[in-house]
């Protein structure tokens, strides 16, 4: 009973413990909100490169591509666990609007819009076909024609709030694209007869996919269009990536490995047929290490923030060891006592811990619904600050980011409260330890009168 | 006596170390942080200045007899040097199944040596007696170029360094460039030039790895001239878009830009026939002040993350006043015999707080010293990092640079290592008006 006693007591009775409440809820405050914030953006960041490539991609990294893509996507369309299939050209290409000397350098995906949005969250990044992405090449203003959509960064401009200046209908622009068309061995394909390809193209939708290297740099083109641009629609027709989705119920790695084993089959049974060497440089990989380049560089940051806040919450362990230290110092006579009736050192120690337990609770829950109250208000504290004083947390015109993250991960949640409990009990240690080894009757003599 | 009774305290109350580590860590962590943001800013301002010049000259449309201008540039005091750029955008041809989209860019190699930090940038030619040159051996008539590192490379996954020895063999052979070709309107119609594709081929000079991860990998530097009768094959005389500008050593920015100015607005109006309207759209601006926006944007960056942190470090002036709470109720006697003695509360009090400052002095003197360590030797700890648990933190392609910015920003770190002394002498506070209160007659009767 006195270990649930006195540890509620020397809480309430002994003020200088309010200060290792203080300090671990004004850390529990600053990570809770930090790490939110932080996790927000990572999990955002992580999700729109999810929605942009599917579950698992069947890619090679050379503009070549490879052959016989049309017999894997009928073994895929053959398997249960698969949801949607979308086979892909990709390049570069020089775009020029017409009637303008503007030439700019771009990434062009050759796709069907159906089978891509099926697959991936393409369709729900259009703006004007988002309810008929079947429609999306066919520009409002002229279905017949050859459409394209284009990346929202190269169309418009963002506002200080980050919002994008939408026109009601598309403006009716057409687009040079020009692309070297490459032989099956990297050679360019019309070598001796000006060597580029180049096709007009109708603008026809906005691609908002939230990743900011997308959406600066990306023209979508229909699939047919891009393969005889590209070089790639001769007798054998080459794609260069397959994305894939998943049934739900179809966990990430065990779908990437089936469609691994089914991609070594596959291989094995071609080999030797013409083309066959370029199926020997394709990769099946997972969402995640398909765009681990750019996944990785927000992790790290992630990573070397929370090593940070472990390195200055190390002061909040040393608050906690230097109260314990006085608090411990003080009762001695307690701990004298309570030893004298046969209380044992590990009771002593379990005593303070339970003590450190306490403080480092009731601070983490403090702290956590103090962040928790800023963290409901933190975008229209925001609003107010830029209103007010033009103070915004990312300029919005720079950054592809809308509102500030703000809800809280349960996971992150637990981590910080356990990681809190811990501190408070590493600092609490060496006092109870203390504490534990002092003899009664050297507390007890103290003071003779 | 006060610092005899600092001293004493400092070697008999062990625990006040901890508030010294406290300070320590602390004032490091916020001078590394602080630090290696300015480096980052620095550094990007500087790589725009080893870019650009010092001073940009930039017109709304592209103009004609560049040369003329650049020579009454120069013979303005202030103007160092001068040269002109013509930009477009291409696409390469690499090799097999290796095609790149990437910005070229018409320069004069020479001129341009004086204005930035080119000539040194360059693989083959930066240490040639020289300036660089186009010129390859026995083909003078050849169109060749010097193509940015990142163009022909990727750096390496793990080191994030380039192959040298693979990406020189590329050097002296020939790459496939295609871009667009602006023919001239026709005489009397308000229709513009028509837009075609031109293809020509380009024996890559050199390699430029300037260390700016985005300038290596998007450009491809042209003969101005050359670059010129392919954008715009039927324009006579010379075209620039930009002028770049080098100012003298003892020039005055802002004197020199209003010059500058008043050069142009003359040679606009009587070279171009230019009217106000394109004269006053002309952009002139430093280097440092076309990267403005994305400069405020990291300052801003940087004083969100250090009050993060240093609300987080504000837990070190509870830790003080734990410590030093401690320390006036174990040393009651020490202040009551000096009270007894005839010392004033001030000076009791100053014991205290100056204790306090002491702590904060000795804190964050040890963390400037770990901040300057680290700073300094911010790519070794990457490094061992990498080695160690295989995780590469700094990669040019996420971070611009090839190397961590490590100039230790002392102009931060002052402030930093002075509020650690006063959140030292504040924590300090409360004790001392403790110890204020503390009546001799209390303490000393039951002697």
């Amino acid at each position: 009973m006195y270990k649930i006693i006195l540890p509620f007591r020397y809480l309430f009775k002994k003020h200088i413990s309010y200060l290792a409440f203080l300090a671990v809820s004004l850390c529990v405050f600053i990570v809770v909100v930090v790490m939110t914030v932080m996790t927000g953006l990572v999990t955002d960041f992580k999700q729109k490169n999810h929605r942009y490539v599917g579950d698992c991609v069947v890619s090679t990294e050379s503009l070549v591509g490879f052959a016989y893509y049309e017999d894997f996507v009928n073994i895929l369309e053959r398997e249960d666990f698969i949801e949607g299939i979308s086979a892909v050209v990709k390049s570069y290409a020089l775009v020029s609007p017409k009637g303008t000397e503007d030439n700019i350098g771009v990434e062009i995906m050759g796709i069907d819009p159906v089978s891509h949005s099926q697959t991936t969250g393409f369709g729900k990044t259009l703006y004007y076909r988002k309810d008929d992405v079947s429609k999306a090449f066919k520009p409002v203003y002229a279905p017949e024609r050859n459409g394209c959509v284009v990346g929202v960064d190269l169309m418009l401009m963002r506002d200080a709030k980050g919002r994008y200046a939408y026109r009601a209908s598309p403006a009716e622009m057409a687009f040079a694209v020009s692309c070297f068309p490459l032989t099956a061995k990297g050679a360019l394909a019309k070598a001796g007869t000006g060597l580029v390809n180049t096709e007009t193209f109708y603008y026809s939708d906005i691609s908002h996919s939230g990743l900011a290297r997308v959406d600066s740099s990306l023209v979508y083109l229909p699939f047919e269009r891009a393969q005889l641009l590209c070089g790639m629609a001769g007798a054998v027709k080459r794609a260069n990536v397959i994305h894939i989705k998943f049934k739900p119920n179809v966990k990430l790695a065990a779908g990437c490995e089936k469609v691994a084993s089914l991609w070594q089959r596959f291989v094995e049974e071609r080999s030797g047929e013409k083309r066959a060497d370029l199926l020997e440089k394709v990769t099946v990989q997972s969402w995640k290490d398909y765009r681990r380049a750019f996944i990785a560089a927000m992790e790290k940051e992630q990573t070397m923030l929370t090593v940070m806040f472990a390195l200055v919450g190390i002061t909040t362990v040393f608050i906690v060891f230097v109260v314990f230290y006085m608090i411990i110092s003080h009762k001695s006579k307690d701990i004298g006592i309570l030893k004298s009736i046969g209380v044992s050192n590990g009771d002593v120690v379990s005593l303070f811990s339970g003590f450190a337990f306490l403080v480092g609770l009731l601070g983490s829950v403090v702290g956590l619904f103090a962040g928790w109250l800023f963290l409901l208000k933190i975008n229209q504290i925001e609003d107010w600050l830029f209103e007010r004083f033009g103070f915004q947390l990312w300029d919005r015109t720079i950054y592809a980011i809308g509102d500030i993250p703000n809800r809280i991960d349960l996971k992150v949640l637990g981590i910080i409260i356990l990681s809190a409990i811990v501190a408070c009990l590493a600092g609490a240690f060496v006092p109870s330890r203390q504490a534990a080894r002092s003899a009664p009757v050297e507390a007890l003599q103290v003071n003779p009168v | 006596m006060k610092l005899f009774l600092w001293l004493r305290y400092l070697r008999k109350k062990k625990i006040v170390f901890l508030s010294i580590a406290a300070i320590a860590l602390s004032s490091a962590l916020l001078i590394v942080v602080a630090s290696l943001f300015t480096g980052f800013i620095n550094a990007f301002e500087q790589s725009a200045v080893e870019a650009l010049g010092d001073i940009v000259l930039d017109p709304p449309i592209k103009f004609a007899k560049y040369g003329v201008f650049i020579q009454r540039l120069e013979q303005v005091r202030q103007v160092k040097a001068a040269t002109a750029t013509l930009s477009g955008q291409g696409l390469l041809h690499l090799g097999r199944g290796n095609v790149r989209a990437v910005k070229l860019l018409g320069i004069e190699p020479e001129r341009r040596a004086k204005v930035t930090g080119f000539k040194q940038f360059l693989h083959k030619q930066k240490d040639l007696p020289q300036g660089p040159s186009f010129d390859v051996q026995g083909l003078p008539e050849t169109l060749a170029g010097f193509v940015g590192i990142g163009v022909m490379a990727e750096p390496d996954e793990k080191t994030d360094e380039y192959d040298f020895a693979e990406i020189e063999k590329m050097v002296g052979q020939q790459v496939v460039l295609t871009t667009g070709a602006v023919s001239k309107a026709q005489e009397g119609t308000s229709t513009r030039g028509k837009f075609k594709r031109k293809t020509v081929k380009l024996t890559i000079a050199d390699i430029v790895f300037t260390g700016v991860y985005d300038l290596d990998k998007r450009f491809v530097y042209l003969p101005i001239e050359r670059l010129q009768r392919i954008l715009y094959p039927n324009q006579d005389g010379q075209v620039a878009d930009q002028i770049q500008i080098k100012l003298a050593s003892d020039a005055q920015t802002d004197v020199a830009m209003a010059q500058i100015r008043g050069v142009w607005q003359v040679f606009a109006a009587e070279q171009l026939g230019w009217g106000p309207y394109l004269i006053l759209q002309t952009n002139i601006a430093t280097a440092k002040q076309k990267q403005s926006q994305y400069v405020v944007e990291l300052r801003k960056q940087m004083g969100v993350l250090l009050l993060i942190f240093g609300v987080v470090s504000f837990t070190v002036v509870l830790l003080i006043l734990c410590i030093f709470y401690m320390i006036v109720i174990t040393k009651q006697r020490d202040i009551a015999i000096i009270k007894s003695c005839g010392a004033t509360s001030g000076s009791v009090a100053l014991i205290f707080v100056g204790f306090g400052a002491f702590v904060g002095i000795i804190g964050s003197g040890i963390g400037a010293i770990m901040g300057y360590i680290v700073t300094k030797n911010i790519n070794t700890v990457e490094e061992w990092i990498r080695i160690i648990f295989g995780l590469k933190l700094w990669k040019s392609s996420v971070y611009m640079f090839s190397k961590i910015p490590n100039e230790v920003n002392w102009d931060s770190a002052l402030p930093i290592i002075s509020s650690a002394v006063i959140a030292a002498s504040l924590g300090a506070l409360i004790p001392a008006i403790i110890a204020v209160m503390t009546k001799p007659v209390n303490i000393l009767r039951y002697e």
